[in-house]
């Protein structure tokens, strides 16, 4: 795929912008969606740790939705004091009732985790997210924002089951010093953006239900833009491939949420090519009085042998690749759409052993 | 002996069905029932069409997108709508559709605490779609009631 220059995206913006408004202007309805989460938190690590960008002290996470008949836009805009970003924008078409066809920057639908959860905290029950399911610029070492084409569907099977699917592709981010940096639609867009491929099956035993089961897939070629990442990688470019499975089990009061993925990792023919395994398995109990309990356990294989993976290790004292994870936590909804949560966990990363211990207020408004 | 015991039965049964008669508009207002707009060409809606609907999933009739309007004008309505129609808690509810802003910035069911602005709402709109005891919509010729959802 050749390289992305900053006029698309924003081309596609203003395109996008155009062809919605005039949609909009040949109906007499239209409904808006506009919701805002936020959190604040605060962060204790034993040695030489520190809050990392996965931990701001505080956050706001935007999103706003116009739906008009089959037209949909939808952005989410994710700000901290560090940070602001425009992490998903897109616009879609529903061909027939619950398949829809988007255009824009989206999360890639082969993360069990962050295409339910993305940048709100108030829904995630835990305070942290699975190593394996960071964001780019958290150190995360799958690429999650994709620019391009995102087809999702779900469709009945059987007497009430359904299957649902998403395909994605596009522009996959480009690996600079130390971080994956995926398309800007509003800043500047460094490096070679190269072919993303993704896509997830799944199976729900009910068609409205909150369970589903599936396999995941992704393909990613990244090229590297840094002079300092060759003597590293002791290659150009790293062409990811990732086949994963996943479940999210609910039934109240229980909720019991894993994936595994399996991520080849092929570099220039000169080096040797590598793998690694990683995944992770949470339970959540609510309780009485709107508390929930919930543990978690991330574990991997031959993370530490890969120089991949190397690459997003900067050592500056926060943990950036975790190995092995435990982590445990209470969560108290005390009143509507309000939260505290406690999270205690032990981490080994590449280079050092931790515990942790976070606390966070979150919130939906309104 | 004999006779008399057929005059206390037949007394007997008159005073019944008198009661019954005279239970039957109470009976009545405890049902809750699935309205749309007199003006809506809608002509029925299953069970799971009506879950899907309230859950936020898109529900279609004749090409047109249907509009769940939520029913909040009293408690008991919301408990049965969520115990009877979307079979969640009510912070299990909120959150889904939560979620579903969130996943696809998808508009949230608008819900009315009053009564008179839910049927005004509902009769404006043939895409409406939306749930009320049978006492409220009875007289109201703007309305237009499918069936019955729940009945005490």
């Amino acid at each position: 795929m050749p390289t992305l220059s900053l006029r698309i995206p924003w081309l596609c913006l203003v395109t996008s912008l155009i062809w919605v408004n005039s949609a909009f202007a040949q109906h007499e309805h239209s409904s808006s969606e506009f919701e805002v989460f936020v959190a604040a938190e605060a962060f204790h690590g034993t040695g030489q740790t520190h809050a990392g960008d996965a931990d701001p002290w505080i956050d706001a996470d935007l999103v706003f939705g116009l739906t008009q008949h089959q037209f949909r836009v939808f952005g989410e805009y994710y700000i901290t004091p560090d940070e602001r970003d425009l992490e998903r924008f897109q616009m879609g078409f529903e061909f027939v009732p619950d398949t829809v066809l988007w255009l824009g920057r989206f999360h890639q639908p082969a993360s069990a985790w962050n295409t339910e959860h993305h940048h709100g905290q108030y829904l995630q029950t835990d305070i942290t997210r699975p190593y394996i399911e960071r964001w780019e610029d958290e150190q995360g070492i799958i690429p999650q924002h994709i620019t391009g084409l995102l087809l999702e569907s779900r469709q009945s099977i059987g007497n009430d089951g359904a299957i649902q699917f998403y395909g994605g592709i596009g522009a996959a981010p480009a690996l600079t010093n130390g971080a994956l940096d995926a398309i800007d639609l509003i800043g500047s867009n460094p490096g070679r953006h190269r072919l993303s491929v993704t896509a997830r099956l799944a199976y729900l035993p009910e068609y409205v239900g909150a369970t589903s089961m599936g396999l995941l897939f992704g393909h990613d070629a990244l090229t590297a833009s840094n002079a300092r990442i060759l003597p590293s990688l002791r290659s150009n470019q790293a062409d990811l491939s990732i086949y994963g499975a996943y479940i999210d089990w609910n039934e109240e009061p229980w909720r019991i949420v894993g994936a595994t993925y399996y991520v080849d990792v092929k570099l220039d023919q000169t080096t040797r090519n590598e793998s690694f395994i990683s995944g992770y398995l949470q339970v959540e109990r609510q309780l009485l009085k709107q508390f929930t309990i919930f543990g978690r356990i991330e574990d991997s294989a031959r993370m530490q042998e890969s120089r991949y993976v190397a690459l997003f290790n900067d050592r500056d004292g926060d943990i950036e690749i975790a190995l092995h994870r435990k982590a445990l936590g209470l969560r108290w909804d005390y009143t509507r759409r309000q939260a505290l949560t406690i999270e205690l966990s032990h981490v080994v990363s590449l280079d050092q052993r931790s515990n942790e211990v976070r606390a966070q207020w979150s919130a939906a408004i309104p | 002996m004999e006779r008399g015991n057929s005059v206390s039965k037949f007394t007997a049964t008159a005073v019944l069905l008198t009661l019954l008669t005279a239970a039957r508009p109470a009976l009545a207002g405890e049902q809750l029932v699935l309205i749309v707009s007199a003006s809506s060409k809608i002509e029925q809606l299953d069970s799971l069409e009506v879950r899907k609907l309230f859950l936020g999933l898109t529900v279609t009739h004749n090409g047109n997108r249907l509009r769940p309007v939520l029913n909040e004008a009293d408690d008991h309505v919301k408990e049965i709508f969520l115990q009877n129609i979307v079979s969640m808690s009510d912070i299990t509810y909120d959150r889904r559709l939560l979620r579903l802003s969130l996943i696809q910035g998808q508009t949230q069911p608008t819900a009315y605490k009053s009564i008179t602005l839910l049927i005004n709402s509902v009769a404006a709109d043939p895409s409406a779609v939306s749930y009320a005891w049978a006492k409220d919509v009875a007289h109201e010729t703007r309305i237009r009631i499918l069936r019955v959802l729940w009945y005490d």
